[in-house]
């Protein structure tokens, strides 16, 4: 944690917000028929009481990306157009999800695409007090401190804690708004108390007859990796355009484990055919095969993927009641 | 800007039609491409396909497409001094030099011929590092062999098995008609101080290692290359994963026991 926490008094945030506004393209969760992150209009919008619906990951891992033009004989420079922007209210489950991404696309790889969006943003967070809903499980999951700014609500106002420069330079750029204090963020003002997965290690489980109350009830609709704030799988494919063939596009573009046409090859053959297969394919990337990698969970126990499930198929509970 | 995964134009140096839906293009290109690694190779505007290293040279590469699709279709009609993009090599390659020392039994099948030719070419210019070496090449039928003048030439050097599994009687006295491995099954075989390598289609792979452990192999001995959906080849895009394994980056040759128990991932 930073030495030095600031104050910023739950009115004076509202300034603060209208004043970033005209040098970022400052999103916010705003509440309509679903909490999204949205371009800040008015800041009386903002809406704390639940997370976004989806994660703001399309900002970075855009949901389309050009790899290369190319016009028939070279390639031409794609321009990697990015604007500074702010998100103002992320969880800690979406922030570590980003840092899981950040890993991904900048450590692991170096990637031009996400980079050249990640790059310019900032990240703000506002800091659970509880579980937002009943199927948070934030709490197993190893959850760390990853933000530019992290706003701690404390009911008339907000204690805010810099992590990194990028966070110190926005507070002093717009100080007037923040008071130093001398307050110490501690384990207590992190502790977000949630529902638990009860097994560190699912290895063993793989061929668990209980895995069929959830592989049951799935559509393979693949809302789940839709909404998942660290699912990365994509696919590449080659676009002309009608008017002129010589002008070609390699697009990377979201695709999802829970298809059948993820793992189709020639002679109509499928590795992973069956819906079981798929299924639990989600869930050991997410809670074993990334980690055996990595060391680190992917899944940040945000829970969209059973939020958005058009079956509510609640996966925490199905492992939780294995025996 | 710089992306690993913007190709290099690359000049084809020879497309030679082996069968009526199998080419093989020599390319224009130094560095160093090892037995069972592979390129993705591709035409902009039409895409890119994964594609095994079929060659040991640092002057040039080999490669043998089967005609299925769209990219590799595409690829079969370019010519001489066409141009295509690569990227690569990708993957881990056969352990070769592991198995400095022992005997080694090379399996494969169809397209897996290809990567066979590679390991050939390694041992032919490392010879003196391996002791015996045999070799089994499973065909569908007279018009599907693929490098033929090869075969031929590497008659002289090695104990070579060759089976023909759609013809019927024996087109020539030294080939066999059946499956691979029919032919396999018969021989006796030495088992210590030996690597088998396989390489060809998933169901002939099962078959082969079947038989392979009734013969009293194990799993340490055997090596198998898999081939899976893939896009990027960087251990990123995800399709080629089996429980957790990449099989562009961590393969595409596994030891069997790593992944060959999950046909169905
Ligand atoms: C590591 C590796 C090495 C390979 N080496 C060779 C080789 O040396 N020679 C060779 O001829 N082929 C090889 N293949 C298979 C080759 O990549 C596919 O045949 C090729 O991608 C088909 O592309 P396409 O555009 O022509 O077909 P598409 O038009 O894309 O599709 C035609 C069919 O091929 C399937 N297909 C797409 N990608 C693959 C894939 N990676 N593996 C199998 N089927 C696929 C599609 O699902 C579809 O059913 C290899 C594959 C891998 C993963
Ligand atoms: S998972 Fe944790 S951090 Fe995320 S919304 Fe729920 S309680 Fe908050
Ligand atoms: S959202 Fe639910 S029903 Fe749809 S693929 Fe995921 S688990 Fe299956």
């Amino acid at each position: 944690m930073n030495l030095v926490v600031y104050i910023l008094k739950k009115d004076v945030m509202y300034d603060f917000l209208l004043d970033i506004k005209n040098k970022f393209e400052t999103y916010v969760p705003i509440k309509k028929d679903i909490t999204r992150f949205k371009i800040l209009d008015n800041p009386k919008d903002i809406d704390f009481s639940e997370n976004s619906y989806f994660p703001v990951k399309e900002h970075f891992f855009r949901k389309k990306e050009v790899i290369f033009q190319f016009n028939g004989s070279n390639f031409l420079p794609v321009e990697l157009k990015s604007k500074n922007k702010i998100f103002f209210g992320l969880r800690r489950c979406d922030l570590n999800a980003i840092k899981n991404q950040d890993f991904i696309f900048m450590k692991q790889h170096n990637d031009p695409y996400y980079t050249s969006q990640r790059k310019k943003a900032v990240l703000i967070g506002y800091h659970c007090t509880k579980a937002l809903n009943k199927y948070c499980f934030c709490e197993s999951m190893n959850l760390t401190d990853y933000y530019d700014l992290m706003l701690f609500d404390k009911t008339n106002y907000f204690l805010v804690d810099a992590k990194t420069e990028k966070g110190e330079n926005l507070i002093r750029k717009y100080k007037k708004y923040f008071k130093k204090s001398n307050y110490k963020i501690s384990d207590k003002d992190t502790y977000i108390k949630t529902r638990k997965i009860n097994k560190k290690d699912i290895s063993k489980f793989y061929d668990h007859k209980d895995w069929d109350k959830g592989i049951n009830l799935c559509l393979s609709c693949s809302a789940c990796t839709e909404m998942c704030p660290t699912c990365y799988c994509h696919e590449i494919h080659d676009n002309t355009e009608i008017n002129n063939p010589r002008n070609a596009k390699r697009i990377r573009s979201w695709s999802s484990c829970q298809l059948k046409e993820f793992t189709s090859v020639a002679e109509n053959h499928t590795f992973r055919d069956t819906k079981e297969a798929r299924f639990k394919h989600r869930i050991y990337h997410q809670l074993q095969y990334f980690k055996e990698r990595n060391k680190i969970n992917l899944c940040t126990g945000c829970g969209r993927c059973i939020t958005g499930c058009p079956t509510k198929i609640d996966w925490v509970k199905i492992i939780n009641e294995m025996r | 800007m710089k992306s690993e995964l913007i190709p290099k134009k690359t000049r084809i140096l020879s497309n030679f039609r082996e069968t009526s839906d199998i080419f093989t293009l020599i390319l224009q290109i130094s560095g160093s491409y090892m037995p069972g690694q592979f390129v993705q190779i591709g035409i902009p505007g039409i895409g890119e396909c994964p594609i095994s290293v079929a060659s040991y040279s640092k002057n040039h590469l080999k490669i043998s497409i089967r005609e299925v699709g769209k990219v590799t279709r595409a690829l079969g009609k370019l010519r001489k001094n066409s141009f295509v993009y690569i990227r690569g090599p990708y993957g881990r390659g056969y352990p070769l030099v592991e198995f400095q020392g022992k005997c080694l039994i090379l399996i494969g099948a169809g397209c897996g011929v290809a990567t066979l030719k590679s390991i050939i070419e390694y041992i032919e210019y490392h010879r003196e590092k391996y002791k015996d070496i045999l070799l089994f090449f499973g065909y569908r039928n007279i018009n599907d062999i693929i490098y033929k003048k090869e075969v031929n030439k590497w008659k002289n050097t090695f104990n070579i098995k060759i089976a023909l599994s759609k013809e019927n009687a024996k087109t020539c006295l030294d080939w066999d008609s059946g499956h691979i491995t029919d032919v396999i099954a018969e021989l006796k075989l030495r088992t210590e101080n030996t690597g088998v390598f396989i390489c060809g289609p998933p169901k002939m792979i099962n078959d082969t290692v079947e038989i392979l452990k009734k013969k009293g192999f194990n799993d340490e001995q055997i090596y198998v290359s898999t081939e899976r959906l893939m896009y990027c080849s960087i251990g990123m895009c995800c399709h080629c994963m089996i429980r957790g394994k990449f099989t562009c980056t961590d393969g595409p040759v596994f030891r069997f026991d790593e992944i060959g128990y999950y046909k169905n991932d």
